[in-house]
C-alpha cells in the first residue's frame, strides 16, 4: 500500500511537471484529488484495508494529499503569474509617446513680468492701485505739477480724447486720484496700460507701466533706493545692483533715473546693456511737496517716493525679446514659449 | 542742445578730456547723447608743397611730384591732376591716411613708379567752395597762401579738432539751453570760475535810438519785457568766419551776418533775438498786442496764417510783423538791401507761445527756446552781446541808448529751509560746508545760521522753489552713490495685498491657461471699419465709441467698445501664419462712452474674451470652457438662443444669469471668417467681468455625502427636433424634485423612417438618492411618471 501511494506521489508529480497551463493543472488537481480521484479511491477502498493498518494507510493518504495539494497550488500559482504577465507583455505600449492632456496654455510675458513685480510689492506691505485709463488732464497732469502749457508735457505725447480728457500717458494719474481719498500711511502698486503716440521696434502706442507710491512719515531718498534694490535683487538675482542718476519728472523732486546691473552680463558689459553694464529700467523720486499739496496731503508731515517702470520693457530685457512689437503680435508659437 | 567744446570754453577753463567731461554732466544730470568730433574722420593728411614736378616715363597723364612735409626726406606721389605746379601748398594724404570720405590711402605704384600717398582735391576732403576757396575747382585743392608751416595736420589748419557734445537739457533747467548755461553747469562740476560773455562797443552817439524806433508793449501779461535797440549803415553779407564755423558746428545755417548774430546769441546767451529793417516798420514803432481774431499773416515760411486774440503780435503802426516769439513776417526780415536794423530782445510767456505755436503748427528755434522759459535778465545780455557782435566785426554803427519796456520788477526769489530738512529729504547726513559749496557754487547764494538755510535764487534758476529742490541740486552734485539704501526704516507698516476682484482676474488667467488657453495682448484702440467688419445694426449700441482726436491713423482711431473685433483678428492673424490651432483670450476693458455727456468720463468695463481654431474644436470646446470658467465663480447660466450679426445663426448663444446677459459664445459668421480670409471655423466667447465679480458666489459649502445607495434610470424620448436639450432637462429636474440628483443626456438618435420626419429620440439617464434612507422602487416610480407626464404636456414628448 505504502509503495502504491508512493507511486501515485511519483505520477503525480510528474503530471504536476508536465502542466503548463491552469487548465492543464487542473485536469491534474481532478485527477489526483477530484471525487474520483484516485487518492480518494484509495481511501474507498480502505475497506479491504486491514483493520490494523488502517490507520497507518489514512495516514499516508493524508500526507500525500497534502503533498499533491501544496505542488498543485504552487504550480497554479506560478501558472496565474505566468499568465498575467504574458498578458501584460502582449498589452505593452511605447512608453515614449505622448502623454494624453489638455495642453496648458500660457500668461502673456508682460502678464508675468507684471505680476512678478506685483508680488514682490504686496508682499512689502503695498495694496493695488487702480484707476481709469481714460483720464482727466487734472489727474494725469495738473495735480502732477504739470500744468497746461508747461514744457514738461511734451516729454510725453498725448493721446486727446477732448481738451480734458485724454488716455492716460502714465500711471502717475493714479498716485494723485489715490492721494486724494486715502488718508498716509499709502503704499500702492499699480499696474495698467498707458498710451502714446508713438510706434517703432523700442515704442508702442499702447503699453503697460507700473507705479509705486509711498506716503508716510520719515521716509527718504535712502529707503527709495532700498525699496528699488529690494525689488531688483527679487527680480533679477540677488547680486543685482541699483543706481541712481539725476533726471527730472515733474512730480518729483529730486528726480532719478533707475538703473540696474545687467541681469545678462552681471555688469561686465554686453549687447543688451550697450557695453555699459548698466541697464535703465525705472523713473523716481522723491513726491514733490507741490503735488502732496494738489493732493490734499500735508507736505510737513508726510513725504512721498514714487517710481515707475515700463512692463514691455522689463520683460524684453528679462527674456530676450528684441523688438517690442513681437509682443503685440500673439502669434501663439512666441506666446506658448511662455508655459 | 548741441554745444561745442571751443565755446564752452570761451567761458570756462576745462582742463579734463570731452570723454570725462561728459561722465561728469551725466552724473549732474545732463544726458550726453552724443559726441562728435570733427577732426575724427580725417587722419594723417598734412600740408604739403610740391618741390619738383616731372613726367611720368610710362604715362602722358600722370605726374611725379616731390613733395615737401617739412621733413628730411620728400614723400613721392604720382597724381593725375592737371592744375598742379611746382611751388604749390597742396593737401597731402600720407601713407595710411583716412579721407572724410571714408577711403583709405595706402603706399603703392602707379604704372610701376612709387607712390607714398595722394594729393587731394576738394570733394575728396568733403569741402565746398564755401567752406574753402579753391576746394570747388575740378582737381587738387590748392592751399596757396596757408601760413601754416609744412607737415601739419589739415584738421589743425581747419581747426577741426572740436568736439560737439549733444546734450539732452531737462525740462526744469531752462537755463541750459544756451552755451553760458551749459557752462555755468560745467564751472560748478569742475569748480572753476565762470568768465561772462564780453561786452564792450562803440556807440554812435549822433543817432539816438528813440530816432529809430519807439516801442509800446500793450499786452504786458505776455510779455514782460521787450528791450529794443537800432544798428544804422548796416552793410549785409557774410558773416566773419568764426562765426560761421560756431552756427555750423551747432548745426545751424549761417545765413547773414545779421541774422547769424541773432542765431548766435541765442545758442550763446539763449536768448532769441529778432532784428526787424527798419524800413519796414510803418511810423517806426513797434506795438506789442494780442492779435484781433481773424488778422493775417505771411511768414518768413512763406505761408499765411490766421491768428486769434490769444494770441500776441509784434505791429507796427498798421500791421503785424511778426507772430511774437514765434517766427518773423515775410518782409519785416533782413534783406540785401537793408541799411538800418532794430533789434528785437524780449521775454515772451513760455505757456502763451507753446499755445500759439501748437495752434499755428508753426515752430521755429525762437518758439522752441521760448517754451522752455526764459528769465528776465537775458534780454539785457542778449542784447549787449549782440551789439558788441556788431561794434567788433563792423557790420553796422550801434545807435545811441536802448529802449526797455520792463512791465514787472526784476526780483530775486528767496527759499528759506534748513540743513535738516535737507538731510531729512536725503536720508543722509551731508556736511554743512558741503551744502554751502555746492549751492553757492550754483549762484545760489546761500547763508547757514543757527541750521537756518537761506537761499537767494538768481533769475535763471526759477525752477527752485523748495527744498526739494534744494536737496536734489545738493545730490546731484554730491553725487548719487552717497545714498546708502534702507528699506523704509522711518515708515509705518501697511498691510498690502490684492482685493476681490483683482484676485478674481488672476483666477480666470489660471483657468484659461489651465484650459490650453494663450493670453494674448492688443490694442485699446481699433479701427471704426470694426463695426461694419462684424456687420452690427446701424443702431447698435456698441457702435457708439469713444473717438481720438489725433489718432496715429484710421484704424487705431476709436477706443474698443467689444474685445470681439480684436480675438478674430489675432485668431485670424494666427490662422494665416499656418498655426493649426490655436486657443487664445484676453482680459482687457472695452470703453462705453458716457450716456449723458461727452465732457464725462466713459465707463471703463472689464470683459474677457476667448476664442479658438483647429480640427479639435467646435462650439462645445468653447462652451466647456465657459461653464469651467462659471462654474468655478458659483454661477448657474443659462444659454439661450440669439441672433448675433457677427455669429453663426445656429451656432450661437447668450449667456444669461437671472435677467441678465453676461455675455455670449458662439462660432464665427462664416462671412465675418471669410473677410478675414480664413477658411477654418473659429469660435469666440465674450463675458463682462465686472458683472461677473458681482454676482460671483464662493460661498463653498460643505454637504452631507449619502451613504444610501442611489437608484439609477433610463428614459427615452421623441421630441421635435426644435425642442432643445437644456429646456428638456430643466423640465426633467422640475419633475424629478429633490429625488433626483442627477440628470444627463446619454444619446441622441435621429431616424426618419423609425421616428417621423424631424424629429429626434433623446435618451435621459436619472439618478434618484435621498440623504437619510433608502428610497423605494415605487417613490422612483411615481417620480419618472410625473417627469414624463410633464415632458408629455411641455414638449409632446413620446416615451419610446
Amino acid at each position: 500500500m505504502k509503495e502504491k501511494i508512493a507511486k501515485i506521489i511519483e505520477q503525480a508529480k510528474l503530471a504536476i511537471e508536465q502542466s503548463d497551463t491552469l487548465a492543464l493543472i487542473n485536469n491534474v488537481k481532478v485527477k489526483f484529488l477530484g471525487k474520483n480521484g484516485e487518492l480518494t479511491q484509495l481511501l474507498r477502498g480502505m475497506k479491504d484495508v486491514p483493520q490494523e493498518e488502517r490507520p497507518m494507510v489514512g495516514k499516508y493518504v493524508n500526507e500525500a494529499r497534502d503533498v499533491i495539494t501544496q505542488l498543485t497550488e504552487e504550480k497554479t500559482k506560478q501558472l496565474a503569474q505566468a499568465e498575467i504577465d504574458e498578458k501584460m507583455m502582449k498589452e505593452s505600449v511605447d512608453i515614449t509617446l505622448d502623454g494624453k492632456k489638455t495642453e496648458r496654455g500660457s500668461l502673456h510675458p508682460c502678464t508675468l513680468v507684471a505680476n512678478e513685480i506685483v508680488e514682490i510689492f504686496t508682499s512689502l506691505g503695498f495694496t493695488l492701485g487702480q484707476g481709469p485709463e481714460i483720464e482727466l488732464d487734472k489727474f494725469c497732469f495738473q495735480m502732477l505739477n504739470i500744468p497746461p502749457d508747461h514744457p514738461a508735457r511734451d516729454m510725453q505725447d498725448t493721446f486727446y480724447i477732448t481738451d480734458d480728457i485724454l488716455l492716460r500717458t502714465h500711471t502717475s494719474s493714479v498716485q494723485a486720484r489715490t492721494m486724494l481719498n486715502t488718508k498716509p500711511p499709502i503704499r500702492i502698486i499699480c499696474p495698467g496700460k498707458v498710451y502714446r503716440p508713438d510706434d517703432d521696434a523700442t515704442h508702442s502706442p499702447m503699453f503697460q507701466q507700473i507705479e509705486g507710491l509711498v506716503v508716510d512719515e520719515k521716509v527718504t531718498l535712502c529707503d527709495l533706493k532700498g525699496l528699488l534694490e529690494t525689488f531688483a535683487k527679487r527680480l533679477f538675482d540677488s547680486n543685482t545692483k541699483v543706481r541712481f542718476r539725476p533726471s527730472f519728472f515733474p512730480f518729483t523732486e529730486p528726480s532719478v533715473e533707475v538703473d540696474l546691473t545687467c541681469s545678462v552680463c552681471h555688469g561686465k558689459g554686453c549687447r543688451i546693456c550697450k557695453g555699459t553694464g548698466w541697464i535703465e529700467i525705472l523713473g523716481a523720486g522723491v513726491v514733490n511737496p507741490k503735488v502732496l499739496e494738489n493732493c490734499s496731503i500735508d507736505s510737513k508731515k508726510y513725504k512721498g517716493l514714487a517710481f515707475g517702470m515700463g512692463v514691455e520693457r522689463v520683460a524684453m530685457i528679462k527674456y530676450g525679446i528684441p523688438d517690442m512689437r513681437i509682443l503685440f503680435e500673439n502669434d501663439v508659437r512666441f506666446l506658448k514659449d511662455f508655459k | 542742445m548741441k554745444v561745442s567744446l571751443s565755446w564752452l570754453k570761451d567761458f570756462v577753463d576745462i582742463d579734463v578730456t570731452v570723454e570725462e567731461l561728459a561722465d561728469k554732466l551725466v552724473g549732474a544730470g545732463f544726458e550726453v547723447e552724443e559726441i562728435i568730433r570733427s577732426g575724427e574722420n580725417m587722419k594723417n593728411v598734412v600740408l604739403g608743397k610740391i618741390v619738383k614736378l616731372e613726367k611720368h616715363p610710362d604715362a602722358d597723364k600722370l605726374q611725379i611730384c616731390q613733395i615737401d612735409i617739412g621733413k628730411k626726406d620728400m614723400v613721392q606721389i604720382v597724381t593725375g591732376a592737371q592744375n598742379v605746379s611746382e611751388g604749390d601748398l597742396v593737401p597731402t594724404a600720407l601713407h595710411n591716411s583716412l579721407l572724410p570720405t571714408g577711403q583709405v590711402i595706402k603706399r603703392g605704384k602707379l604704372r610701376g613708379v612709387a607712390s607714398d600717398g595722394m594729393l587731394c582735391s576738394g570733394e575728396e576732403l568733403k569741402l565746398s567752395e564755401e567752406d574753402y576757396k579753391g576746394a570747388g575747382v575740378y582737381g587738387i585743392m590748392l592751399m596757396n597762401g596757408e601760413k601754416f608751416p609744412l607737415g601739419t595736420d589739415l584738421n589743425e589748419i581747419f581747426d577741426n579738432n572740436d568736439a560737439i557734445l549733444d546734450i539732452s537739457v531737462t525740462a526744469n533747467r531752462a537755463d541750459c539751453n544756451s552755451v553760458l548755461g551749459i557752462a555755468r553747469e560745467i564751472a560748478t562740476i569742475l569748480k572753476k570760475p565762470l568768465r561772462m560773455p564780453y561786452i564792450g562797443f562803440n556807440v554812435n552817439k549822433k543817432v539816438k535810438v528813440g530816432e529809430i524806433v519807439d516801442v509800446e508793449v500793450k499786452d504786458a501779461d505776455l510779455c514782460p519785457r521787450y528791450m529794443a535797440a537800432g544798428v544804422t549803415d548796416i552793410k549785409i553779407g557774410e558773416s566773419a568766419e568764426d562765426i560761421k564755423k560756431r552756427l555750423k558746428s551747432v548745426g545751424l545755417k549761417p545765413i547773414n551776418n545779421i541774422v547769424d548774430i541773432t542765431n548766435y546769441i541765442r545758442v550763446e546767451i539763449g536768448q532769441p533775438m529778432h532784428a526787424f529793417d527798419k524800413e519796414y516798420l510803418q511810423g517806426g514803432k513797434i506795438v506789442v498786442r494780442r492779435a484781433k481774431n481773424g488778422e493775417k499773416i505771411v511768414a518768413l515760411d512763406e505761408k499765411e496764417y490766421v491768428l486769434n486774440d490769444s494770441m500776441l503780435v509784434i505791429c507796427d503802426e498798421s500791421k503785424p510783423c511778426a507772430v511774437g516769439g514765434v517766427m518773423g513776417g515775410l518782409d519785416s526780415g533782413i534783406n540785401e538791401a537793408t541799411k538800418t536794423i532794430v533789434f528785437e530782445s524780449a521775454k515772451f510767456m513760455r505757456d502763451n507761445i507753446r499755445r500759439t505755436s501748437r495752434t499755428l503748427n508753426l515752430r521755429s528755434d525762437s518758439s522752441f527756446r521760448y517754451e522752455r522759459g526764459i528769465d528776465l535778465d537775458s534780454q539785457r545780455l542778449g542784447l549787449m552781446r549782440a551789439l558788441t557782435l556788431i561794434d567788433k566785426y563792423g557790420y553796422g554803427k550801434v545807435a545811441d541808448g536802448v529802449i526797455d519796456r520792463l512791465a514787472q520788477e526784476i526780483t530775486t526769489k528767496t527759499v528759506v529751509t534748513s540743513v535738516e530738512e535737507i538731510n531729512g529729504i536725503l536720508g543722509i547726513q551731508v556736511p554743512d560746508d558741503v551744502i554751502l559749496d555746492i549751492l553757492n557754487g550754483l549762484q545760489i547764494e546761500s547763508k547757514l545760521e543757527n541750521g537756518v538755510l537761506t537761499c537767494v535764487c538768481p533769475a535763471f534758476r526759477d525752477d527752485i522753489e523748495n527744498a526739494n529742490d534744494l536737496a536734489e541740486e545738493v545730490i546731484r552734485l554730491y553725487g548719487y552713490d552717497k545714498i546708502i539704501g534702507t528699506l523704509l526704516v522711518g515708515g509705518n507698516q501697511t498691510l498690502g495685498g490684492k482685493n476681490a476682484r483683482e484676485k478674481n482676474s488672476d483666477i480666470i488667467k489660471e483657468i484659461c491657461v489651465s484650459q490650453g488657453m494663450s493670453e494674448t495682448l492688443t490694442y485699446s484702440f481699433t479701427t471704426p471699419k470694426c463695426f461694419d467688419i462684424l456687420k452690427m445694426d446701424e443702431n447698435d449700441c456698441r457702435r457708439k465709441c469713444v473717438k481720438l482726436l489725433k489718432p496715429l491713423g484710421e484704424d487705431l482711431s476709436v477706443m474698443r467698445t467689444t474685445l470681439a473685433y480684436s480675438m478674430i483678428s489675432m485668431l485670424a492673424s494666427n490662422n494665416l501664419k499656418s498655426n493649426r490651432n490655436a486657443r487664445l483670450f484676453e482680459l482687457a476693458n472695452v470703453y462705453i462712452p458716457n450716456a449723458t455727456s461727452q465732457n464725462e468720463l466713459p465707463d471703463e468695463i472689464s470683459s474677457l474674451v476667448l476664442g479658438c481654431y483647429g480640427e479639435n474644436e467646435d462650439f462645445f470646446t468653447m462652451k466647456g470652457i465657459v461653464e469651467v470658467i462659471l462654474k468655478k465663480f458659483g454661477i448657474k447660466a443659462e444659454y439661450r438662443r440669439v441672433d448675433m450679426t457677427y455669429l453663426h445663426k445656429g451656432r450661437c448663444a447668450e449667456i444669461v444669469v437671472g435677467n441678465e446677459c453676461l455675455g455670449y459664445l458662439g462660432e464665427v459668421h462664416p462671412e465675418v471668417a471669410n473677410y478675414f480670409d480664413v477658411a477654418d471655423r473659429m469660435y469666440i466667447a465674450e463675458i463682462s467681468v465686472d458683472m461677473l465679480n458681482e454676482i460671483a458666489d464662493f460661498g463653498y459649502k460643505f454637504n452631507p455625502i449619502s451613504s444610501y445607495p442611489p437608484i439609477e434610470r433610463d428614459i427615452a424620448i421623441v421630441v421635435d427636433e426644435s425642442v432643445l436639450a437644456g429646456d428638456l432637462l430643466k423640465c426633467v429636474r422640475n419633475g424629478g424634485g429633490n429625488l433626483l440628483v442627477d440628470a444627463k443626456i446619454f444619446d441622441i438618435y435621429r431616424n426618419e423612417s423609425v421616428l417621423g420626419k424631424d424629429k429626434k429620440s433623446v435618451a435621459i439617464n436619472l439618478v434618484f438618492r435621498l440623504a437619510d434612507r433608502t428610497l423605494t422602487d415605487d417613490e422612483v416610480n411615481s417620480k419618472i411618471n410625473r417627469i414624463l407626464n410633464k415632458l408629455i404636456g411641455e414638449f409632446g414628448a413620446v416615451q419610446r
